[in-house]
């Protein structure tokens, strides 16, 4: 036997098996075959008597027969499974009656097994031990999926405090540059300016990461909080694309926004829906080469809602790194064609904003080159 | 507007007073006193008795909402106003109470802090609002 089987073997010694039957024969061989393999067993041989023994001894399984006295076996184990729900123990009939009816009827009763009599003692063996180790895995994982969970709120926590203490001395250190740059303190020399020009930029991308991890930092805390107002969507996307038009001129590339004829007014968080067409529009300056045109699309679906389009004229998304694109921190292996810089954060937060107005963010490589980011939102009820 | 009354900075961070400081100046301010912690602040205010005060929340030895509350009880026309960062809405309504004027997010541009002050300013002082001190 290998080594591991055995360290499962000895970790199930002293499981806790509950043996429910009204034949004192029948308990007095499964309590011998069961005892040979370390568990420790207690029995019942009533219905009412099973789930009070239930409640002292917290078994890890129940053997359990179908005809008993007072009540079937079948209502014992609905009970268990309302009583205590998905912590319940795994129930194996152990039972006479095997017509097809009875095992579908166990099994829907919330059985996990169902052994007939007269029963195979290693057959019954190896299939307890399976429930057992069954059982013994689902533990662990919710107790990995809680530790986890709790790791993640306190890295949560430590980002957003990092976060928040970094953002009074970088906005200090970026106003400094400023004062510097415009000679309110004396006049700089080209090179200094050049050095300056650079620290305050370096200063720029510095606020922007920490705002991006902020804004992952609050929306992982379950902080999200949406504030929602009609907005005419149409004279959100035209904000955006003026704004950005402005930073894509330095690249000699347009934004154009499609005529549209909708300008539909949807209740929704304007600067967080606001902050994802800034994100998609300077996510597709930033990646189209200079000169490109980005095309804006506002359209009414037909299924109700709406979508806007950003088509951009980069590269596309590479294989095999679709899935990285919406991820915190999904850095893909393309550059930014003029050095801009990237955090990887962006596109995760437009999933999560986009996502909290009940709306869904795609994104599609074009046919020769470019790709589409659309989003799409829900009608307003 | 130009301001041309007296301030007080207070907060614990050099940089943080330069570049407050730097802002006054170009609305005009031509006195600026720095404390680097509540205590001293409130001895600044006693013995220098400035126009006008902007005050960090958090700081060692005394920290800001503490010295708004002295300042306040030893002058109850006393201009205060609070330099915090992503504000709790906590801290900004207790300095509130306490009358603290406005509040200003060091954490935003410069333009955005220049602008605030100097609406803020105005009203206070151009249009003869609360301090008698006012030029």
């Amino acid at each position: 036997m290998p080594p591991s089987e055995d360290s499962d073997l000895i970790r199930l010694k002293g499981r806790k098996i509950l043996v429910v039957d009204d034949d004192r024969i029948n308990i007095r061989i499964l309590r011998g075959m069961l005892q040979v393999e370390g568990y420790d067993i207690s029995e019942a041989d009533t219905g009412e008597s099973a789930l009070t023994r239930y409640d002292e001894v917290q078994p890890d399984l129940v053997l359990l027969d179908v005809m008993l006295p007072d009540m079937d076996g079948f209502a014992v184990c609905r009970e268990l499974g309302r009583r205590h729900g998905a912590q319940a123990a795994p129930v194996m009939f152990i039972t006479a009656k095997q017509q097809s009816e009875d095992i579908v009827e166990g099994f829907s009763a919330g059985g996990v097994d169902y052994v007939a009599k007269p029963f195979r003692q290693k057959e019954v063996v190896a299939r307890i031990r399976t429930h057992l180790q069954i059982r013994l895995l689902l533990a662990t994982q919710r107790q990995f999926v809680n530790q986890l969970s709790q790791a993640n709120t306190a890295k949560n926590k430590f980002l957003g405090m990092a976060a928040h203490d970094l953002r009074n001395p970088l906005a200090s250190i970026r106003g400094l540059t400023e004062f510097l740059r415009d000679g309110t303190v004396g006049e700089l020399s080209a090179p200094q300016l050049e050095l300056l020009e650079l620290i305050h930029q370096a200063s720029q991308n510095m606020i922007s990461l920490v705002n991006d991890l902020l804004d992952v930092a609050t929306i992982e805390a379950g902080e999200l909080r949406l504030t929602l107002a009609p907005v005419a969507l149409g004279m959100l996307i035209e904000k955006s694309v003026t704004l950005n038009a402005m930073e894509a001129a330095r690249k000699k590339t347009h934004i154009v926004f499609e005529e549209h004829t909708a300008n539909p007014e949807l209740k929704l968080d304007a600067p967080k829906i606001r902050q994802v067409i800034d994100n998609l529009l300077s996510n597709a300056v930033k990646f189209s080469p200079p000169g490109s045109t980005v095309r804006v699309t506002l359209r009414a679906l037909t299924a109700g809602g709406h979508s806007i389009s950003v088509l951009d004229e980069g590269p596309g998304i590479p294989e095999g790194e679709r899935d990285k694109l919406f991820k915190d921190f999904g850095r893909l292996s393309v550059q930014p064609t003029g050095g801009e810089k990237s955090t990887g954060l962006g596109l995760a937060i437009c999933r999560k904003i986009v996502e909290a107005h009940g709306g869904t963010i795609s994104a599609e490589n074009q046919a020769g080159h470019g790709c589409e980011f659309r989003v799409t939102l829900p009608p307003t009820p | 507007m130009n301001f041309n009354g007296k301030v007080l900075i207070v907060d614990d961070e050099a940089h943080i007073r330069k570049y407050v400081s730097l802002i006054l100046r170009t609305l005009g301010a031509p006195v600026i006193i720095e404390a680097g912690n509540g205590r001293d602040g409130f001895e600044a205010y006693q013995r220098e008795q400035p126009d006008l005060v902007l005050m960090d929340v958090n700081m060692p030895v005394q920290d800001g909402l503490e010295t708004l509350k002295q300042i306040r009880a030893h002058d109850p026309e006393a201009v205060v106003i609070m330099l915090t960062s992503l504000a709790s809405r906590q801290v900004i309504e207790e300095a509130a109470q306490h009358g603290a004027v406005f509040y200003l997010r060091k954490d935003t541009s410069r333009d955005e802090i220049v602008t605030q002050l100097r609406a803020i300013l105005g009203e206070i002082f151009e249009t003869g609002d609360p301090s008698p001190s006012a030029p």
